[in-house]
């Protein structure tokens, strides 16, 4: 187990060591610079050279590229941003706890829809309940959770007068008015998500019910709320594990949407912004903290295949 | 369609007189030709039409998608960029089907040309994204080793990334338009995919055949092209089909942020923008119908893609 984590985690350091050079990469050579925006939008500096130097854009790529990766592999600095000259793990950690409880609640809310209806279907499989609940899951997988955003904004608004609550309020200030405010974002987001993970819940409960250790169940008198619940499901939910974390990615990349159209102050938004901006080194250290946490995560949630089915050891 | 032909002609003149196997005969075959002397890429379809009626649902959608997209220049009642703002804001009436939007520019006109554009994306960043992952998948599952682990290490990075961030990354680097959206597009499908074509070559490889094409003699390149790739070639057929509703809905995703295709062409997702939002406080149906449109394509593609696969696919056959 110890070293499955340690070769886990070296495999690791070259993945992210490419994916810094090719975050770093897509910033440099591609078109679009930032120094002239900064001009023209507001006097940062008299003149454009003055600004490049100032940023530290007219060394040579490589020395750039160096000292950006060596200040977070020495001294854990991620580097400022341009435009407001603020340490971008400081802003990182203050919106990321947006972002992270947006993304538990809808996977809660995926995964309590998507199992409790792939229980059903596969409990009573062909039984209209089942097809009513496939049906469900194939619309849910079709509608695009932008657009069903979009239509959640503007439909109440003109047909109810309801509007999603605008100003965001910290959970550790009033956990209430915050959970009010993330409860429609997560809904829309987790609805939509919530298809993929009732078809692989349906399957692989199908998949288990039919083994032997039910059928030892089944004849040893147990009910099946017991069967289901306790022994079948436990084995079932690996490949849904497994769709989370492969779906990980996804939610982190839809947040940028959900934020912008939600207006949440996640690190979506703060993506997006420093992104239209051409805030360098804001995209170029996101992108790698990110990749960095899915990385882990993916090893996380290796290590639960584990815990929920002993055969599999490390 | 050659070698059934022939086949049903064999078993036809078996079951006659063979005097009576002339050219009359010859002419009633294909009234009698049994379910086997299909061409297999009509017996898929066939198969489809009377076992797969969701699949079958899925491709009569994606058919009219296609029609609209072919034919948009004749069927479309105005064109896509003409406005009349006399005319802002109808809901729906005898001139425009489904409404006007704040320039006065027809909606439906508009719908038919978002669908030339999705499809023209799909299909281009599929057949782009098919060739470069067969390409990298081949080569890097064929040669193996210290080459294979480099690439590997280079997929592994790509997947590590959110893929909306990276794309959006890109898009806003190269700016929005319709090749660079379709080549990125491409690019990340290919090497997202390249993983499933590389499985597929490392198990093609062991098989006994490809051996002794070496052993006769066959260079890397004649192995490769002539043994590996066309035992790949249906695995790549059910990852394009399954592929292009996640083409289409990404490029609606980056269109909707308003880094996808740029403004002038109508697309499905730029129409839902948040650049629309306010507008559509005023007129509920500009978010309603490109909504509608966009799940409408979603579900045709991805119920044909699973029904392809389930008759494609030989590791399913049977089942």
């Amino acid at each position: 187990m110890k070293r499955y984590v340690l070769r886990r985690v070296l495999l690791a350091v070259p993945t992210l060591f490419l994916v810094s050079v090719m975050v770093f990469a897509l910033m440099r050579f591609m078109p679009g610079d930032v120094a002239t925006r900064m001009v023209e939008g507001h006097a940062y500096a008299p003149t454009l050279a003055a600004l490049r130097h100032d940023l530290g854009l007219d060394r040579p790529v490589h020395t750039q590229y160096l000292d950006w990766i060596g200040g977070i592999v020495l001294r854990g600095d991620f580097g400022h941003s341009y435009w407001t000259r603020q340490p971008i793990l400081d802003e990182f950690g203050r919106r990321f706890p947006v972002t992270l409880e947006l993304a538990l609640l809808t996977i809660l809310v995926s995964v309590v829809l998507g199992v409790v209806i792939g229980i059903v279907s596969a409990a009573r499989q062909d039984s209209a309940a089942d097809y009513l609940g496939r049906v469900l899951a194939i619309l849910a997988l079709s509608v695009p959770y932008f657009g069903l955003a979009v239509l959640v904004v503007v439909l109440p608004s003109i047909y109810f007068k309801w509007t999603p609550v605008w100003t965001y309020v910290a959970f550790t200030v009033d956990p209430l008015e915050n959970l009010k405010i993330m409860l429609v974002p997560a809904l829309v987001f987790g609805v939509t998500r919530a298809g993929p993970v009732m078809r692989i819940m349906r399957s692989a409960l199908l998949d288990v019910l039919r083994q032997d250790y039910i059928r030892t169940a089944w004849s040893k008198g147990l009910a099946e709320r017991p069967i289901i619940l306790r022994h079948a499901l436990k084995n079932a939910m690996i490949p849904v594990i497994s769709l989370i974390g492969l779906q990980m990615p996804l939610y982190i990349g839809g947040s940028v949407i959900i934020e912008s159209i939600f207006r949440l102050p996640g690190v979506g938004l703060f993506f997006f912004e420093a992104l239209t901006r051409l805030d360098y080194p804001v995209v170029q250290s996101v992108n790698l903290i990110i990749a960095a946490m899915v990385v882990g995560l993916n090893l996380l949630i290796d290590l639960s295949y584990a815990f929920l089915d002993p055969r599999i050891r490390y | 369609m050659r070698p059934s032909w022939t086949r049903a002609f064999g078993m036809r003149r078996l079951a006659l007189a063979p005097e009576a196997a002339g050219g009359a005969a010859a002419l009633s075959l294909p009234a009698r030709v049994g379910p086997r002397a299909r061409p297999w890429w009509l017996d898929v379809w066939v198969r489809m039409l009377t076992g797969k009626p969701l699949g079958a649902v899925g491709g009569a959608i994606v058919l009219v998608m296609l029609a609209a997209a072919v034919l948009a220049d004749w069927i479309a009642p105005y064109g896509f960029a003409q406005t009349s703002l006399r005319e802002r804001f109808i809901v729906a009436s005898a001139a425009h089907w489904l409404g006007t939007d704040e320039l006065g520019r027809d909606l439906l006109t508009r719908l038919i040309y978002g669908a030339r554009i999705s499809l023209y994306v799909g299909f281009g960043a599929i057949a782009i994204g098919s060739v470069l992952a067969t390409a990298i998948g081949v080569v890097s599952g064929y040669l193996g080793g210290r080459f294979d682990l480099l690439v590997q290490r280079g997929v592994d990075a790509w997947m590590a990334f959110p893929p909306l961030l990276l794309l959006l990354s890109i898009m806003s680097l190269l700016g929005p338009s319709v090749w660079n959206i379709t080549v990125v597009l491409g690019i990340a499908f290919g090497i997202q995919n390249s993983r499933v074509v590389r499985g597929v070559a490392l198990l093609v490889k062991e098989h006994s055949f490809v051996e002794s094409a070496r052993a006769l003699g066959a260079g890397h390149l004649r192995t490769t092209l002539t043994h590996i790739l066309p035992n790949v070639v249906p695995t790549i057929i059910v990852v394009a089909t399954t592929g292009l509703s996640t083409v289409i809905l990404t490029e609606a995703s980056l269109s909707f942020l308003g880094l996808g295709v740029p403004p002038p062409y109508p697309t499905w997702g730029g129409m839902l923008s948040l650049a629309g939002l306010d507008h559509m406080y005023r007129a509920p149906w500009l978010a309603i119908w490109p909504a509608v449109a966009l799940s409408l394509a979603v579900f045709g593609f991805n119920m044909l893609g699973d029904a392809l696969r389930d008759l494609l696919d030989p590791r399913l056959k049977g089942g």
